[in-house]
């Protein structure tokens, strides 16, 4: 390695970002981060400014899901450092690696309760896969490149690097590792022979076999090898909502999503299934319903890199901790070629029988699920998707035919609101080269809105589309089902609100905000859509000026996700509407 | 619901933090701790911890595993030591 020239602590650090591969630091300034902002205008990265820090978080999360590479954001400490745990959390829960840098006070001020000072190691514990507090400078090089192979190897997760302002100033001569070796961490896992000859003889004797794909499928970069495995063996796909796009929804094997919201047929598929090949997935409480009523005929072949999710919440006849692809690749010439003519008859029945539709309540007024369907066909189904969280995600789920990998971001697992119109920006910036398209409700975007000003400070080509409803509508959907249609809280106009809330009938406005005006203030092209005659040609109009766009469709408040099969309950008890 | 005393037998990596990990990771599931007891090894840079912790052997397989999962476990194991009459 030779005798290395010594620099600071913040230098090294930038340098090391730079060696791990950073492209784009997403990220905000402040007292505790001086120190490496000061180096930044030297990196041979692009640093892009959020406006909160939880939007930094968001957009390399986004970043990181349409790329495939690990996102990095650096904030500063104490409130800068808390404002990310939300976009942490997101990341965590759907297995997206991150690299968070966090300023901390300096280490003889640790503890002493001192300006902006918080735990960040001990906040962040629960909310990430590893977390690191920097002792010294010398440490850095290396804990970058830890905190890099801990994010991206295993079940890819965040990771948070907490560096004290002393240790930013300290010099060091430590290089960047050729090598990363950790003592107990050991994620490479592999299926032995005897896992894949009975994965085999289960695939080949299943009459009735189904293919649950998850989000693991599309962190390995599986997809094709799943479509391989599906054709050869004439096996039916059904996905979770993080497994959108790992198979073509164009194919006729092609069930779509599972669960709460899925189709019935893919929802009776795992019920008279005799064999069930998981990959991927983590068995989630919104896919599987009543859990000892859940595939009950199936032979369940549970496959993950994560041990601990085998077997988690539904026991697996056969679990194999190994990579998706690797398995796949390794299964594949023990597989015969197989037909299943009457087992996709009985689904291709079930799917003509009830499909996933909808029906317009007023001719004059927009339906939300036709927003989905005007980006689909807009961008011949290649636009990059990326959701909020609550109706509209569901709709963006069902209503659009996923068909690439990579290309429906969403926060799965968390849930969280606000995550939209962040991880869209990130999206634009890993520049894949189709259209990146946002859709988010009314509720979801005014809790990032000012991350707009990012997407139209650099040109990008991303269309945010706010289907505005008028309420929380996914809270208002439960409310009307299950709260005998008690609306609390969840009415965003004036009128309709529940008596508590105390609101002048009289305001000049019965909607606030004008999302036309605050995207123009934020510099965006807006629109507002209200005739569903125009739905269309806005919405293409929109995308295809490559411009920061904005379109607010005013639709149907009262449209609800169907099908459903409430939480907690068998299959039987779908609602249709 | 069989729930035993079980016990956790962990070698970690003797750094900061790492009790503070172990312990979150058992009592954020919502699992109590009996007994815990921490101590060096004869390798300096490993400690030993012993935990008690009361479950069925579905919860204990799924806190060993999410053990195993830590950047600074190096080894879990689990074994049942004991019933505990049901309050």
């Amino acid at each position: 390695m030779g005798k290395a020239k010594e620099v600071s602590g913040a230098q090294a650090l930038v340098n090391s970002l730079a060696k791990a591969g950073t492209e784009v630091l997403f990220g905000y300034p402040g007292g505790a981060v001086l120190d490496i902002f000061n180096c930044l205008t030297d990196a041979p990265f692009q640093f892009v400014l959020g406006r909160h820090e939880q939007g930094s978080v968001h957009m390399a999360d986004g970043y990181a899901r349409a790329s495939g590479k690990p996102g990095v954001c650096l904030v500063t400490s104490g409130p800068g450092a808390t404002n990310t745990i939300t976009g942490l959390a997101t990341a965590n829960m759907d297995g997206v690696p991150l690299i968070c840098i966090t300023g901390q006070v300096p280490l003889s001020q640790i503890g002493t309760d001192a300006f902006q000072e918080a735990d960040m190691v001990g906040i962040s514990r629960a909310v990430s896969k590893h977390n690191f507090l920097v002792h010294s400078a010398d440490e850095l090089p290396e804990t970058v490149a830890e905190a890099f192979y801990i994010a991206t190897h295993g079940k890819p997760g965040p990771v948070v690097i907490d560096i004290p302002k002393n240790v930013q100033k300290a010099m060091t001569a430590a290089t960047y590792p050729e090598r990363v070796s950790l003592r107990a961490y050991h994620p490479e896992c592999s299926a032995s022979q005897g896992e894949v000859q009975k994965l085999a003889k289960l695939i080949n004797e299943a009459k009735r076999p189904l293919i649950y794909a998850g989000g693991g499928v599309i962190a390995s970069g599986a997809a094709k090898d799943v479509a391989a495995l599906a054709r050869k063996a004439e096996i039916p796909v059904a996905t979770t909502l993080m497994g959108l796009g790992s198979f073509d929804e164009h194919d006729p094997l092609a069930l779509g999503l599972a669960g709460m919201h899925g189709s019935w047929a893919a929802n009776l598929s795992f019920h008279e299934a005799d064999f069930i090949l998981a990959l991927g997935v983590r068995f989630s409480d919104r896919v599987t319903g009543k859990l000892s009523e859940y595939a009950r005929h199936a032979k369940i072949a549970h496959v993950d890199v994560d041990a601990s999710s085998i077997g988690k919440n539904v026991p697996a006849f056969l679990g194999i901790q190994a990579d998706v692809k690797d398995l796949l690749r390794v299964v594949d010439s023990r597989v015969h070629a197989a037909k299943h003519g009457e087992w996709l008859a009985k689904i291709a029945e079930w799917k003509r029988k009830r499909p996933v539709a909808y029906k317009p309540l007023h001719e004059k007024v927009i339906m939300p699920q036709s927003v989905i369907e005007a980006i689909d066909r807009a961008t011949d189904g290649e636009a990059l998707l990326v959701t909020d969280v609550g109706q509209h995600q569901m709709w963006a789920a069902q209503f659009f035919r996923h068909n690439q990998p990579r290309h429906f971001l969403s926060s799965g697992g968390m849930g969280t609101m606000g995550y939209g119109i962040p991880a869209a920006i990130g999206a634009a910036l890993a520049n894949t080269g189709d259209p990146v398209v946002a859709v988010c409700g009314d509720g979801g975007a005014q809790m990032t809105f000012e991350e707009l000003v990012v997407a139209v400070e650099h040109k990008l080509p991303v269309t945010f589309v706010v289907v505005n409803n008028s309420c929380l509508g996914m809270v208002r959907q439960w409310q009307e089902l299950f709260y005998g249609k008690n609306y609390s809280g969840s009415i965003l106009s004036v009128k309709g609100r529940a008596a508590n809330e105390r609101l002048d009938q009289d305001l000049k406005y019965d909607y606030l905000p004008d999302f036309v005006k605050l995207a123009e203030a934020h510099g965006a092209v807006a629109r507002r859509v209200i005739d569903p005659a125009k739905l269309d040609s806005v919405i293409s109009e929109a995308i295809r000026s490559r411009k920061t766009n904005l379109v607010e469709v005013i639709v149907e408040p009262r449209a609800n996700v169907y099908p459903m099969q409430p939480g907690g309950q068998p299959i039987g008890s779908m609602i249709f509407e | 619901m069989n729930e035993d005393i079980h016990r956790l037998n962990c070698f970690v990596e003797n750094k900061p933090g790492v009790l503070a990990r172990i312990v979150g990771l058992i009592s954020g599931r919502g699992y109590n701790i009996n007994t815990l007891s921490v101590g060096p090894t004869d390798d300096g840079t490993v400690s030993r911890m012993r935990i008690d912790v009361l479950g069925d052997d579905r919860v204990i397989n799924q806190i060993v595993l999410q053990l195993r999962n830590q950047v600074n476990v190096i080894e879990v194991t689990a074994r049942r030591t004991g019933k505990k009459a049901r309050a």
